[in-house]
């Protein structure tokens, strides 16, 4: 179950992209999974919620307007070190995902993808999140 | 000898030619033909891969269409660039059949093909591609009357096209692509568009007729009423491009009702109608559900004004219970206007679905009065008689009719549906409107629905591919043989071994559809996803698993098969208000895939096998495939061209077929030294096979085979005349690589060639076969000629023939295949060999084709 071990409480995913589509479409098949999921096309909108509310799982596009998927991983790294980032990106480029990684990114994934790929993903990155707790305690 | 006395001829025709165009050597024909192989192929992994997109499987973006979209226009240049390049410019006209095709690619990338086409469609008119300029509710409706024969109102549509033009010939361009700018971004501020909206609303309301709009809409009004009377009105109903497809915009948009059938009042509601696209809740409603899509237009249908008895709405499943098989009616006496704007007091039936659909409850409302048609147009209030104010408003047999056509609509849009309906004075259901039903889930948005899941029992999980995503519930039923689907149940799941594109005849009332075996690329897969049926396929060992009449919940997203139904997934499909398919990625993409993946030029034999008959970039591809194989049939009789460059060298073989074998790569293995190649150092894999067909014990016939290679010559020399017409100068032929073979083969009278390409990739492979002439009359050749043919077909060979001449094609299969009928093409050439003397009957021509196909090659010898 998408639960966090404690409290029982759904874990919270955050969706980035610009394209519509992409939001829309994740919503629909991780809400399915269990998690509480929002969307946004605006990744400054997406950062001024996080602020206030954190989140589990960020999935963000790279190239976006205003704010590209570096500066979110930065910004989601600084606020909260837990926070796993995945990056969705159309242009899927070497040097950017090893600055990426050196950066804290859980994953990559190369536009498009099938669904089941990035479920892959989410579920591992769960598991990751259990682990380092585990870790720590 | 014979080498000396073709170069002889092919010098003698070099000096004769006086400027005649030089053929490419064998070398640069052959280099070239690759080279179209390669292009094909390249766009047809790219057509494949975006197919494949459809399925709801995948994210993917507005880019990644962008840039496979320019691949392959590329690819599919490159393909008309290397045909003609291999066929010295024969092929010009396929330039502009491309820049055609491209063009109206690129109009579709752009969004604008809503400003093409017709500018009214009589709803009979009206096909699939007309989606885009009809909008979705009358695109809804003509299906729902070509499709399920379900009676919907007689009319016709003014389309997106007439929308454009009112608004260029009112000078509303400018503003329209202003507002669609700013609509473009998806954080646009609501109150920012707000002037331009109004502005737009009121012009458009007061829009003068564009050229030819008001005489058109008087035709199609005066057709009309010859059809339906004079006293003929109508209902004008919006019917945007999106509208029924996802959201249902229900309400947002004008209907105006009761219309004169008049020209100018048609006109005058229809702008009405044009207007409301800017409606305040309608633009506010669309930046909600369709945020970044600037771009909207809208169509309106024109109805005969129904003259409901009765009337009302069908939920096919109770809102209170979205995962339940209960549907919901509501019904009233009149029009049902009211009805759908919560105004009256209404009837409700709820009716359990099934083959025999059953009333479980209903609701009586006390009915005091109904809207009906108003003389001169409009609705309005009477009083509804005291003996009809308290009785159920449908009878048991009304509300079985009309559970059944409901149960059909939500089958064949494998959703539930919204139905608005009306019964008319002679007591015919019409169908007034079907449109998705979203019913809120709260399982889902809490979260708990992955848990529910885990108390239903599971047949298969993770197993097998997705070919569309979707959910769908229903009784197996399990077809073995194409006869099995005369009998499919309405809203069945169909399970099967292997897919098959025959099943396009029960998709329209299948549930959901399950094989053993099949890709998510096959052309059942793509007539699953053009048809939104969920389906997976590669579902290892289910038809053990599953039996016919079992109930079962197929979740082609998370590739799950429950037993039983599941409500709870069902009740997700109701409330998932983003029906993937319906988003604008989605939609280009299938639109695009219109003009590029389908494929209309099949058959090489028909008429309309020529470059301006080509509809898609697949019609394109295919066409290039079939003349370039042409051009290497061609290469292969002008053997100029052959013995100039390459070193033929004679078949040591232990049947006297003197044939000479020219290798231009891979074909021979490399340590033969001799001048003659022994049959044992054939590397070529359909040379030897088609030898190895030849071998086979019984085909070549002892009698035939007394007649040595001398025998031959002599016949050669011996040619009557009449086949005297250029095609049998010249050799027996191989011309070979490792895959690649072109066999031009003369026995006695008669001429073979046979062409073939056999590699690891099944869609390069073709197999080409020529047969042509004999020594005895035209009769008995020509029956030889039909024997040959009767056989081919029955080894599914696309055939053509005409006296004594066939010419066969097969292709597109693994090279397994091809080299099992390339075995059987070699017995067949050696079975047929001299048959034409003993073909004495008509009746011969079965007795023959029949032993040949059971393997009898004696028969030739009992005579």
């Amino acid at each position: 179950m998408v639960r966090t071990d404690d409290d029982n409480k759904r874990l919270r995913l955050l969706v980035i992209d610009d394209e519509p589509i992409v939001g829309r479409r994740l919503q629909q098949v991780f809400t399915k999974m269990g998690f509480d999921v929002e969307t946004y096309t605006n990744p400054v909108a997406a950062m001024e919620t996080m602020d206030r509310h954190p989140f589990d799982i960020v999935v963000t596009d790279l190239k976006m307007e205003g704010l590209d998927g570096m500066a979110v991983l930065e910004r989601v790294k600084k606020k909260n070190p837990d926070t796993k980032v995945v990056i969705i990106t159309g242009y899927a480029q070497l040097d950017t995902a090893s600055e990426a990684f050196r950066r804290g990114v859980f994953d990559f994934i190369a536009k498009p993808f099938r669904l089941d790929e990035l479920k892959r993903v989410i579920i591992r990155a769960m598991e990751d999140a259990r682990l380092s707790k585990e870790e720590r305690s | 000898m014979d080498v000396f006395k073709g170069i002889k001829k092919f010098i003698e025709d070099r000096m004769a030619g006086g400027g005649a165009k030089t053929p490419f050597p064998a070398s640069v024909v052959f280099e070239r033909f690759r080279e179209v192989l390669n292009c094909n192929n390249k766009a047809l992994e790219i057509i494949a891969d975006l197919g494949e997109k459809l399925s709801g499987d995948y994210i993917f973006d507005k880019q990644y269409i962008n840039d496979s979209m320019k691949t392959l226009e590329e690819a599919v240049l490159q393909s008309v660039h290397a045909l003609n390049s291999l066929s010295s410019g024969r092929y010009q006209e396929l330039y502009a059949v491309y820049d055609r095709l491209t063009s109206r690619l690129h109009t579709v990338m752009a969004g604008r093909e809503d400003r093409t086409g017709p500018i009214i469609l009589d709803l009979k008119d009206i096909t699939r591609p007309h989606a885009v300029i009809v909008g979705g509710k009358n695109s809804h409706l003509a299906q729902i009357a070509q499709n399920l024969g379900l009676k919907v109102p007689d009319g016709f549509v003014i389309t997106t096209r007439a929308y454009h033009d009112l608004v260029d010939h009112n000078g509303l361009r400018r503003d329209v692509d202003a507002i669609e700018a700013m609509m473009d971004d998806p954080d646009v501020d609501v109150d920012a568009i707000e002037p331009l909206r109004i502005k737009l609303e009121t012009s458009i309301a007061a829009a003068k007729p564009p050229p030819d709009l008001i005489s058109l809409i008087g035709e199609r009004l005066d057709e009309m009423k010859v059809r339906l009377g004079q006293d003929l009105m109508l209902a004008v109903r919006s019917s945007a491009q999106e509208e029924d497809m996802d959201f249902s915009f229900a309400g947002q948009f004008h209907t105006v009702l009761n219309v004169p059938a008049d020209p100018l009042a048609v006109f005058d509601a229809y702008r009405s109608v044009a207007a409301s696209l800017f409606g305040r809740r309608a633009i506010r409603y669309r930046l909600r559900v369709f945020p970044g899509e600037g771009h909207m237009s809208i169509a309106a249908g024109c109805y005969r004004m129904v003259d409901s008895k009765i009337s009302g709405i069908v939920y096919t499943v109770d809102p209170s219970e979205p995962g339940g098989d209960t549907m919901m009616i509501v019904s009233v006496w009149g029009q049902g206007e009211a009805v759908v704007e919560g105004r009256a007091s209404a009837d409700t039936f709820y009716v359990k679905k099934g083959a025999n659909p059953l009333l479980v409850r209903q609701k009586i409302a006390v009915k005091e009065t109904g809207l009906y048609l108003k003389q001169g147009g409009g609705l309005e209030t009477r009083p509804v008689p005291d003996a009809l104010k308290d009785a159920p408003s449908l009878t048991v047999e009304q509300l079985e009719k009309l559970s059944i056509q409901a149960m059909q609509l939500e089958n064949y849009y494998r959703r539930p549906q919204d139905i608005e309906w009306a019964i008319d004075g002679k007591g015919d259901i019409c169908i007034l409107q079907s449109r998705p039903l979203v019913v809120a889930d709260t399982m889902a948005q809490q979260g708990s629905l992955a848990k529910a899941l885990q108390k239903y029992e599971l047949i298969v999980a993770d197993t097998g591919a997705v070919a569309q995503q979707g959910i769908g519930a229903g009784l197996v039923y399990i077809v073995e043989t194409v006869s099995d689907l005369d009998r499919f149940p309405e809203g069945a799941v169909l399970v099967s071994r292997r897919d098959s594109s025959q099943f396009i005849r029960v998709m329209h009332k299948t549930a959901a559809i399950v094989t053993e075996v099949g890709t998510p690329v096959s052309h059942m897969s793509t007539l699953c996803r053009e048809l939104q049926i969920p389906c997976l396929v590669n579902v290892n060992g289910i038809l053990s698993l599953v039996q016919n009449g079992m109930e079962v919940t197929v979740d082609a997203e998370d590739r799950r098969i429950y037993k039983g139904r599941v409500p709870e997934l069902l009740a997700f499909k109701t409330s998932t208000n983003l029906n993937i398919a319906a988003a604008k990625e989605f939609r280009i993409l299938k639109r695009l895939l219109n003009t590029v993946s389908s494929l209309n030029l099949v058959d090489p034999l028909m008429d309309n096998f020529v470059p301006e008959a080509c509809e898609t970039y697949h019609d394109i591809l295919r066409f290039v495939h079939e003349k370039a194989v042409g051009e290497l049939v061609e290469m292969g009789r002008d053997e100029r061209r052959l013995l100039k460059d390459y070193w033929a060298r004679p078949l040591d073989f232990p049947i006297p077929v003197g044939i000479l074998v020219i290798d231009m790569g891979g074909g021979v293995s490399a340590d033969v030294t001799g001048d003659k190649v022994p049959f044992s150092a054939i590397t070529s894999i359909p040379f030897k096979t088609i030898l190895e067909g030849l071998m086979f014990p019984g085909v070549w016939h002892t009698r035939a085979a007394n007649i040595g290679f001398g025998d031959l010559v002599t016949s050669i020399v011996n040619v009557p005349t009449d086949a005297l017409c250029g095609q049998y100068s010249g050799h027996n032929i191989a011309i070979i690589t490792n895959d690649y073979l072109n066999l031009s083969l003369r026995f006695g009278y008669h001429f073979n060639i046979i062409d073939v390409y056999c590699s690891d990739r099944a869609r390069d492979n073709h197999i080409y076969f020529r047969f042509l002439g004999g020594a005895t009359d035209i009769t008995k050749r020509s029956r030889r000629a039909r024997l040959i043919a009767i056989i081919l077909e029955a080894f599914g060979f696309n055939v053509e023939s005409k006296g004594d001449i066939v010419i066969a094609r097969s292709g597109n299969m693994p090279k397994v295949e091809i080299v099992r009928t390339l075995n059987i093409l070699g017995r067949l050439v050696g079975f047929t060999r001299q048959l034409d003397v003993q073909m004495d009957s008509d009746e011969q021509v079965d007795r023959y084709a029949e032993a040949f196909l059971m393997g009898d090659y004696e028969i030739v010898n009992r005579r």
